[in-house]
């Protein structure tokens, strides 16, 4: 039987082996922690989009649509900002448990602790503009994203249905504007009764949704006109370039 | 003149990082310790666990600076021996056929024993051959159970102490003894183990 202590001690020597430096340490307990925050931060910015997409979902047109109220909920549910938000808690959990104390706490906790906390800081960064900002990005930049956001223009491309969205090509009168729909084809929109909701003001190249029914082969009587996307109760007036140029950005194809 | 031999070992570690010579003090006192865990949880023989726990001792010594007061020493070090085994085990797979022989405790008692009857230890002092048939259980058993059964019975360590070597919470340490106390019982009642005691 070997003294393997000694043996070891004289390797030690040997080899001129020496302990880590202190902040070695320091840094790579920094570097774990630095990933949690940053995986708790995605992980809420994600809540935020998720919020943003529930707060601004038309709760109100699934009376218009075949639909039951089930399936709506369904089709709004924002299940790619959920899962992003799920991943980042898994991060945020491994990185937790890799702390130097983190193993002592019960895996259920520290899931739900991670989730609550993305939540919290998802309610925070909603009431930014931060959420609509990064969507907008990813809508003019992931197609995928953009894929997955079909289903919003599948359910306002129903005119039978009194549902109809597109970019407004030229304002004819106070009472009739010309829109391109999201299929390209052209529509003359009354306006005379109907409720700007937002606030904003009709300008060309506006993108918009419209709750009416239709008149004849392409005249359609809005009843209601809402902007393509955004927060229909913070879309102000004095916001109105803003409202347009953001709204000029959006997701629907030419 | 500082006596090294009884100074405690969170003390010395602080000595050790002054004077490599004082790290030998505190290593002896684990030496045979850790061999045995490492022959108790893996295939090795005496000679290749000698190697590992050379090994483990290197790692701590790298690691002196990282280690944490508010942890036992010897959690910590059992903690690093648990690393450097499992990772002789991706390595090597040493860890799923079948373990030791000497699989029995500092105090010369058998796993079967203290499960059945912890506090009738002397009268179940076990024989080699019955060593043998726990070996055979614990050899079937998946390594997380055989580890934490070794941890708790051989090893005598509480669940605060395998929760920090292991890096889990105390809850499921107490869940996972459970689980393994069950295995193990049913494992020997297939081998029969249960009537020779």
């Amino acid at each position: 039987m070997k003294d393997v202590s000694k043996n070891a001690l004289q390797k030690i020597k040997q080899e001129k082996v020496r302990p880590y430096p202190k902040w070695h340490f320091v840094f790579k307990r920094s570097v774990i922690w630095t990933l949690f925050c940053f995986s708790i931060l995605t992980g809420s910015i994600a809540a935020g989009i998720a919020i943003f997409q529930l707060k601004s979902a038309e709760w109100d047109i699934y009376k218009h649509l075949s639909h039951s109220f089930l399936e709506c909920t369904l089709l709004i549910i924002p299940y790619f900002w959920l899962f992003f938000m799920i991943g980042f808690t898994g991060f945020a959990y491994y990185y937790f448990r890799s702390t130097g104390q983190g193993y002592k706490y019960n895996t259920l906790w520290v899931v739900l602790g991670s989730i609550v906390l993305s939540i919290i800081g998802g309610g925070i960064l909603f009431t930014t503009e931060a959420p609509e900002k990064i969507e907008t990005i990813f809508e003019d930049e992931v197609p995928f994203y953009r894929m997955m956001q079909n289903y919003k223009q599948k359910i306002w491309m129903s005119p039978e249905q009194g549902l109809l969205a597109g970019k407004i090509t030229k304002i004819i009168s106070k009472q009739k504007m010309q829109i391109k729909d999201l299929h390209g084809n052209m529509w003359v929109i009354d306006t005379a009764a109907t409720t700007w909701r937002g606030r904003f003001l009709p300008a060309e190249n506006l993108r918009i949704k419209i709750l009416g029914n239709i008149k004849c082969k392409s005249q359609f009587i809005a009843n209601e006109i809402r902007p393509w996307k955004g927060r229909r109760d913070k879309c102000r007036m004095h916001h109105k370039k803003r409202c347009e140029c953001k709204n000029a950005r959006q997701m629907v194809p030419e | 003149m500082k006596n090294y031999e009884t100074m405690p070992d969170e003390q010395l570690v602080q000595f050790s990082l002054k004077n490599e010579d004082c790290f030998y003090f505190l290593i002896k006192r684990y030496e045979i310790k850790l061999i045995r865990y490492i022959k108790q949880i893996t295939i090795v023989c005496q000679e290749e666990a000698e190697d590992i726990c050379q090994e483990i001792f290197i790692k701590v010594y790298r690691n002196l600076n990282d280690f944490d007061q508010k942890l036992l020493f010897s959690s910590w070090i059992y903690r690093i021996a648990h690393n450097e085994v499992i990772n002789h085990y991706r390595k090597n797979k040493l860890l799923s056929k079948t373990i030791s022989l000497d699989i029995v405790n500092s105090s010369g008692n058998s796993l079967a024993s203290l499960l059945y009857d912890p506090l009738d230890i002397h009268e179940k002092y076990t024989s080699k051959k019955k060593a043998e048939t726990v070996r055979k259980t614990l050899a079937i058993l998946p390594e997380k159970y055989r580890e934490i059964l070794v941890l708790r019975y051989l090893e005598d360590k509480s669940y605060k102490e395998i929760g920090d070597i292991l890096r889990k919470p105390k809850g499921s340490v107490a869940t996972l003894i459970k689980r393994a106390k069950s295995k193990f019982k049913k494992q020997a009642e297939t081998i029969n183990l249960m009537d020779k005691y």
